[in-house]
């Protein structure tokens, strides 16, 4: 398979539309570093695609392309004490397109949000090679459809995106992290919920069960990781309110971001699931799941991870992440034909990334 | 109109002529309004309206300031006026369930009890409905902090333009298929009716404290803004008031402003004790370093609610100076403030027309406000066509035309000065394939010529334009 590596939007919108005009499937992504990517009849990356556009540290914003590895987007953030929060697995790897494409999020979204809460702008480029503005560089804008909305989590399947707008949230003073264990599912839950109902602010709060615990190297229990952020007198009431937990070192964030990625490589055969569930419904999959699972349990999203193919529950809303999509997402609801015309409508073909987005669309 | 009964619509003239203007200066009468009291309802409306090739148009409570709600074709309006109930609070879950005609304030006034909050606040709160807000996907001073409507809907309940029902996203997080949550929310009522709204709730904050920096100069009061974003605090909101609409400010509510300043920043914190008593020595370091004359920390909770009174009922006390006024909504990016109130000075000096400033400089979002007088032949036309060289400024440093407001009728020609014509068809094409036929809220969003079917509408005539 040849692979074209455009260094301009108009270049990107060229390329997609020589591929269409010849009915090539087209293998679309960043640094392809992601399992699952499907095959084609041509590959495009976006990696050469890979400058800083414009940096406005006074304005809290940046435009870059979407070819530019997230990495070195975190770094140059890093150097002004800002940053974009979306933790997602394969951070090393991973270009920044890639991460908006498959709306991958990490366990600050509980504060921050994700992908859709923090791009104030983007152009994409179409199959009949147009490139396509939605938004801007202004932190607040209706003006138009915001289309950046849908190519947010549409894994390539709808268009080409060339370059992505942030705002950019400032790094907060010092951080600190707490350990909560319980004995069981409902033990944590609970103390899950007394924290959620009191005026604690936690940037994120993930829930691990056992065999996740000790996967990122803490006892094999039931594991509520919290994490502050702010000044020293608020991390010290953090301290004091938690007394029940224990403090521990930052560095378990970086092994529950990459979990998925270390998971895959000790087990190639391995499946990840993603879970979507009310708060009060987050210790669902729990019940019905063998293996490790991370809850970003104020949020609602659940990511279970299987060695082998197992029989799925049935009546709960997830989706086959990474691993054969053994039940490709299970439930459509009454919308599945409004998301099949907008398909339709900007790739009638089907070229793009054919069998992403959880081979359904 | 079997569907909703002998009381559920109006059809006489001086009835709908309450119903032929929104918050902004267009006006066209629908042929009919009706007010459905269920989706079924409107699905029958629309499909009855499809049967006999009438466009229809969804209206909430009429505050849009930018004509999203103007049947420019009459038609038939569906007002979800009697669609305003609340159908579910789930605090568990930090989710609520409404109707689209349930008032924005309303939201969090039944949950606050529970020291909840919805984040969402345009200025119109105790009269604008959610529905509109979702059309628009509304702002308000907050959302500087806790971001827009779209950031807090998290699924719809849609009539499609061909009567379907469908429902998009859920009360959970990250649903599998595209975001059509994302796209509907700000589509301005041009591709779907939007007949429910699942919210996201936010736990009310342990702290607020509300400021007040009192200036002798728009500059420094501008210059305050950029260095409040370049020093990384972050307030929840921070608006600007400048002399003119101070003093009408108040003269209306008495709310403690002073009346003989250039300028003040009204600065909102929140968050927890430890955080918020930090934040208000930075900005007061700011504030001063900015040559603030004066700072003032709202003693009481009766303190700071006058202040926000006063900002909130801005419009109303323009309203009492002036008969008729021109609301801007164009954003810049906040090291522009300062530049773009000059500019907005000229402009006024331009027109002979007097133009005052209430904005939410916190996120560059400016709302300069535009007196006019009708009856004065060529004034509104001045106003307006201020209004379109205030904008085309924004656009030229980096801005939009529209921050909450929308393009609606009001601002569809500036559409193709911010956006390629790429983008316009693109945009034209999502109309088109929701409504093919364009009979939602036709002629809006996109410049004449754009748009869809822009032949079979009927065209302003002078006497329905003004």
């Amino acid at each position: 398979m040849s692979e074209l590596c455009p260094a301009t939007a108009a270049e990107l919108a060229q390329a997609l539309a020589d591929a269409a005009s010849r009915n090539q499937k087209i293998r679309l992504g960043g640094n392809f570093s992601k399992p699952g990517t499907t095959a084609g009849d041509v590959s495009i990356s976006t990696r050469a695609l890979n400058r800083v556009l414009t940096f406005e540290p006074k304005d809290l914003t940046i435009s870059v392309e979407a070819g530019l590895p997230y990495a070195e987007l975190t770094q140059l953030l890093n150097r002004h004490q800002m940053m974009i929060p979306l933790d997602p697995p394969w951070s090393a790897q991973a270009t920044i397109g890639g991460v908006v494409a498959a709306n991958h999020s990490g366990p600050r979204r509980r504060l921050y949000g994700s992908a859709r809460d923090l791009v104030i702008g983007m152009t994409f480029a179409t199959l009949d090679g147009q490139v396509i503005q939605s938004g801007g560089m202004v932190v607040k804008n209706v003006a138009g459809l915001d289309m950046a909305k849908l190519m947010i989590g549409s894994y390539g399947t709808l268009a080409a995106m060339a370059t992505i707008n942030f705002k950019l949230i400032p790094k907060p003073a010092g951080s600190r992290t707490f350990c909560l264990t319980a004995p069981t599912l409902e033990a944590a839950m609970q103390k899950r919920d007394e924290i959620l109902r009191g005026v604690l602010q936690p940037v994120a709060l993930d829930l691990l069960n056992p065999e996740a615990a000790e996967l990122v190297g803490l006892p094999a229990q039931w594991s509520l990781l919290l994490q502050a952020a702010g000044n020293a007198a608020l991390l010290d009431r953090y301290s004091r309110e938690l007394s029940a937990g224990q403090m521990i070192g930052e560095e378990v964030w970086p092994r529950v971001q990459e979990f998925t990625p270390m998971f895959l490589a000790a087990h190639p055969q391995g499946r990840v699931a993603r879970f979507s569930t009310t708060l009060t419904d987050v210790s669902e999959p729990y019940r019905v799941w063998r293996g490790p699972m991370i809850a970003r349990a104020a949020t609602g999203v659940l990511y279970g991870y299987s060695e082998r193919p197992l029989s799925l529950p049935a009546g709960l809303k997830m989706v086959i992440e990474y691993g054969e999509a053994l039940m490709p997402w299970a439930q459509t609801g009454s919308d599945y034909s409004a998301m099949k015309r907008v398909k339709q409508m900007l790739d009638p073909k089907g070229l793009l990334n054919p069998g992403r987005l959880y081979a359904r669309l | 109109m079997g569907v909703v009964g002998p009381n559920g619509f109006l059809d006489q003239p001086h009835d709908l002529t309450l119903y032929e203007y929104d918050g902004g200066v267009d006006k066209h009468k629908p042929d009919i309004v009706v007010f459905p009291r269920s989706t079924e309802e409107v699905a029958a409306i629309v499909k009855i309206a499809n049967q006999h090739n009438l466009p229809f148009v969804g209206r909430g409570a009429g505050t849009g300031l930018s004509g999203g709600v103007i049947p420019r074709a009459g038609g038939v309006m569906i007002s979800f006026a009697k669609m305003n109930r609340i159908l579910e609070i789930d605090l568990m879950n930090e989710r609520c369930v409404v109707q689209p005609g349930v008032v924005n304030l309303d939201v969090t006034l039944a949950v606050q009890g529970e020291k909840y909050f919805y984040a969402p606040d345009p200025s119109s709160q105790r009269a604008c409905t959610i529905g509109g807000n979702v059309a628009e996907n509304a702002g308000g001073p907050h959302t500087l902090a806790y971001g827009v409507t779209t950031n807090h809907v998290m699924a719809l309940e849609l009539v499609l333009p061909d009567g379907s029902i469908i429902e998009t996203g859920g009360k959970e997080p990250d649903l599998p298929g595209y975001d059509l949550v994302g796209l509907f929310t700000g589509s301005e009522g041009t591709m779907a009716l939007v007949t429910k709204i699942t919210l996201r709730l936010m736990r009310a904050p342990e702290m607020v404290k509300t400021l007040l920096a009192i200036y002798d100069s728009t500059e420094d009061c501008g210059a305050t803004v950029a260095e409040i974003t370049a020093r990384a605090i972050t307030p929840v909101a921070v608006e600007m008031l400048d002399g003119p609409m101070l003093r009408m400010v108040e003269e209306a509510t008495h709310a403690g402003y002073p009346m003989d300043a250039a300028a003040v920043l009204l600065i909102e914190l929140e968050g927890l004790k430890e955080a918020v008593e930090e934040q208000v020595e930075q900005i007061r370091e700011v504030c001063q370093s900015c040559r603030a004359r004066e700072f003032r920390v709202a003693k009481s909770a009766e303190e700071r609610d006058l202040l926000w009174k006063g900002r909130k009922n801005a419009f109303g006390a323009v309203g009492r100076m002036s008969p008729f006024y021109y609301v801007q909504d164009g954003v810049v990016p906040r090291t522009q403030i300062a530049g773009t109130l000059k500019k907005i000075g000229e402009v006024a000096d331009k027109y002979g027309l007097s133009i005052s400033n209430i904005f939410h400089a916190g996120d560059g979002n400016m709302h300069p406000i535009i007196l006019f007088n009708a009856r004065i032949p060529g004034q509104l036309e001045a106003a307006q066509h201020a209004g379109e060289d205030i904008l085309e400024h924004c656009i030229s440093v980096g801005g939009s035309i529209t921050g909450e407001h929308g393009v609606g009728m009001e601002k569809m020609e500036l559409m193709s000065k911010q956006f390629p014509p790429e983008t316009l068809d693109m945009i034209a094409k999502f109309k088109n394939l929701f409504d093919p036929q364009c009979r939602l809220n036709p002629g809006k969003l996109l410049p004449t010529g754009r748009g869809c079917m822009e032949i079979r509408q009927r065209p302003l005539t002078e006497k329905t334009a003004v």
